[in-house]
């Protein structure tokens, strides 16, 4: 998971603040009182399955989608459909590649700059920057039904940067490209989060939430079912981190010298090393091999498993991400 | 504002890169009106055919017959007369095809019909000229029921009288004979009087026909714009609802009244058209424009995808066009498609450009036509662009 470069968390006043966003359809509850916060710098993971509420929720936030009830408010002013100038501070990328076929990269970012206001050279200026961020420079020009479905969704995610907006609303922004283009989006969230962005993003991929997001609101059924860092989340299953070394050397005394460390629950010897049963194994690692080493032991391979986010959602609603 | 010009400057854009919009919008009108205007000629050069005359009565009411409906035929640029000595010569003539039709006023004939006793007009017709002989039959015949009318009255008038009439009265009756209109209207189809010419006429009424396809572009673009999560994206800028619709409304509007403007340019041109006085016609383009977009508007907001409001803005295309007579005349048909015929903008329309026809028309000759189709517009309009503005906001 990313260090977060600025996260001032409760300290600061947040960049969004939303609670108990409410929304049927007809019959049907969509969001049923969701709410979090999210500071300057920190990336808010909203992680469930497709139809769990995240689009619907992300819309309301957006000013939108008329909601039934709640409130949003980004950067200390509320947002909704009547309040077109508070959405000034709100970079929305949505799921959809909401980009027009027949217009060049440019043409399709210039047409978007004037309406945040954006125009003349300043706005050509930013049209450069962010086609550099997304890696389009050279085919900027370039119609963009020509463009894969790679470079269209970074074209994406570049018109949500156009005005430097305090939040960065990502919906689902990987649905459908190839791990390259994947890579690529990924790296570009992490440089807008730690360049102080306050990130929103929407994903029913595990792995791209836990690389991504400082915090995750796991959101099924319509409500934020658990919400925290990684490791809060994952101790609510009760799981812990396995570290598994290879290596020589007496086996069994190491193993009763790293029993004896705080935060490793179980060492035993096993074939070819050590298996530790311990909290935060990323956070303690240097100390472990520090503590093997001075106990004899030649460490030629390490190890960590850590219980995801998957187990996380399996074990809150009994069913798997994907299902 | 500047959102909404934004909005308007990227549609216009697409819409130009868009071959098919400048067919719609241009090349089938133009081209269709041509081919009509070629192919089915109106007023004055609709219907031109030579009879052949055979006056063997010389007497005062073969003198009034031809006096008045041949001459009639004649002074509407309708039919040449030749005249001919002998039924023999003038069917050798019809046979020859050296005239559409013979009319033979046979010997005695004003005696006969004096008499009271049978008289007849006879119509000598070419099988290949059916309608010219349809013609010269119908205006035979109408002359032959004046006369009896006439003759009904001068009855009346020695049974009331209880004596012939006096001179000055059968003077008056003879000037009636003679005063004896065509049967059918022809002076209402002459180019002189209120009805445009075939190039004008078919440039109008397929500038109109197509103009329901480009106007509902506006409307039909944010049922596409929110298919494809664009609308959403414009949506979420700080842009409120109404200058979206307005953007898109904007755009509509240039592409239309453009579209309407090069036809009116093109086909004066290039097919002769005469539209009149370009104020009023300016005038009547515009109201037909905002009508049109009116009804799109309206008929688009009342469906959920762009494919119904496609089928749905097409029927209603092709139903008013031939209600308001884009294609067929509507006088000739049944009394409630007459009356049903004022609802829709393509009547209007055309009838504010045939006021036109005459030479000092003006925008005063045409101020019922705007103002109607400006009514049918700003009604029709403003329900579909509330309804438009529901398209934008999600809920």
């Amino acid at each position: 998971m990313t260090e977060p470069a600025v996260v001032h968390g409760a300290t600061a006043p947040p960049v969004l603040a939303c609670s108990d966003l409410r929304k049927r359809y007809g019959s049907r509850v969509a969001v049923d009182g969701v709410g979090f916060t999210i500071a300057a710098g920190e990336t808010y993971g909203l992680l469930g399955p497709n139809g769990a509420g995240k689009t619907t929720t992300i819309s309301m936030i957006c000013g939108i989608l008329v909601r039934d009830g709640g409130t949003v408010e980004v950067a200390g002013t509320p947002v909704d459909v009547g309040t077109p100038a508070a959405r000034a501070a709100i970079g929305y990328v949505p799921q959809d590649l909401a980009i027009y076929p027949d217009l060049t990269a440019r043409e399709n970012l210039a047409f978007f700059a004037r309406l945040y206001g954006l125009s003349g050279g300043a706005a050509r200026a930013r049209i450069d920057e962010v086609l550099e961020i997304v890696d389009l420079a050279d085919r900027g020009g370039d119609r963009t039904d020509q463009y894969s479905g790679g470079m269209k969704r970074r074209l994406n995610i570049a018109i949500g940067l156009l005005h430097r907006p305090r939040l960065l609303v990502l919906d689902e922004p990987t649905v459908g490209v190839d791990p390259q283009s994947r890579n690529a989006i990924l790296a570009s969230v992490e440089a807008l989060g730690r360049e102080g962005m306050a990130i929103l993003y929407t994903t029913h991929y595990m792995e791209e939430a836990e690389r991504l997001c400082d915090r995750v609101g796991i959101i099924d059924e319509g409500r934020i079912q658990a919400e925290g860092t990684r490791r809060e989340l994952v101790s609510l299953v009760g799981q812990r981190d396995t570290v598994n070394l290879a290596a020589t050397g007496d086996l069994p005394a190491a193993a009763a010298a790293l029993a004896g460390l705080d935060g490793v629950v179980e060492a035993t010897p096993a074939d070819g090393g050590l298996e530790l049963i311990v909290d935060d194994a990323r956070g303690n690692l240097a100390r472990f091999l520090g503590t093997a080493s001075d106990a004899g032991l030649s460490v030629s391979a390490v190890e960590v498993v850590e219980p995801n986010l998957e187990a996380v959602f399996l074990h809150l609603t009994g069913r798997a991400l994907r299902d | 504002m500047r959102a909404a010009l934004a909005i308007a400057a990227k549609d216009l854009r697409q819409r130009i890169r868009d071959r098919s919009a400048i067919a719609i919008a241009i090349v089938a009108p133009f081209g269709l009106a041509a081919m009509f205007a070629l192919l089915i000629p109106t007023g004055a050069g609709a219907f031109q055919v030579t009879y052949a005359v055979v006056d063997a009565d010389r007497g005062p009411l073969a003198a009034a017959f031809r006096a008045g409906p041949l001459a009639g035929l004649v002074d509407a640029g309708v039919a040449e007369l030749v005249e001919l000595p002998s039924e023999a010569v003038a069917r050798d003539r019809v046979a020859a095809r050296a005239v559409d039709a013979a009319i033979v006023i046979p010997a005695g004939f004003s005696d006969a019909v004096v008499a009271g006793v049978a008289a007849e007009i006879v119509v000598v017709g070419n099988v290949d000229a059916n309608l010219a002989t349809q013609v010269a039959t119908s205006v035979a015949s109408g002359f032959i029921d004046e006369l009896a009318a006439i003759r009904l009255a001068v009855a009346t008038t020695i049974v009331v009288e209880g004596s012939v009439p006096d001179p000055a009265r059968s003077t008056e009756l003879a000037e009636r004979a003679q005063r004896t209109r065509v049967p059918i209207d022809i002076v209402g189809t002459t180019a002189d009087s209120r009805q445009a010419g075939s190039a004008t006429f078919y440039a109008a009424s397929m500038a109109v026909f197509f103009l329901f396809f480009t106007a509902q572009f506006g409307v039909l673009s944010l049922l596409g714009e929110r298919r494809t999560g664009t609308l959403s994206r414009i949506a979420a800028a700080p842009v409120p609802a109404w200058a979206i619709v307005l953007g898109k409304a904007l755009a509509t509007f240039v592409l239309a009244a453009g579209s309407m403007t090069v036809l009116v340019v093109a086909s004066s041109l290039l097919l002769g058209a005469r539209w009149g006085d370009p104020a009023a016609v300016s005038l009547l383009v515009l109201g037909v424009v905002v009508s049109a977009m009116g009804i799109t508007a309206l008929i688009t907001t009342l469906t959920r995808t762009e494919e119904q409001a496609g089928n749905w803005n097409s029927i209603a295309a092709m139903v008013l066009a031939i209600l308001g007579g884009a294609f067929f005349p509507v006088s000739r048909g049944p009394e409630f498609l007459q009356q049903a015929s004022v609802l829709t903008p393509h009547a209007w329309f055309l009838r504010g450009i045939g006021d036109l026809a005459p030479p000092d028309a003006g925008i005063s000759a045409v101020l019922v036509p705007i103002a109607a189709l400006f009514a049918i517009g700003i009604v029709t309009g403003a329900v579909g662009l509330l309804r438009a503005a529901r398209i934008v906001v999600g809920r």
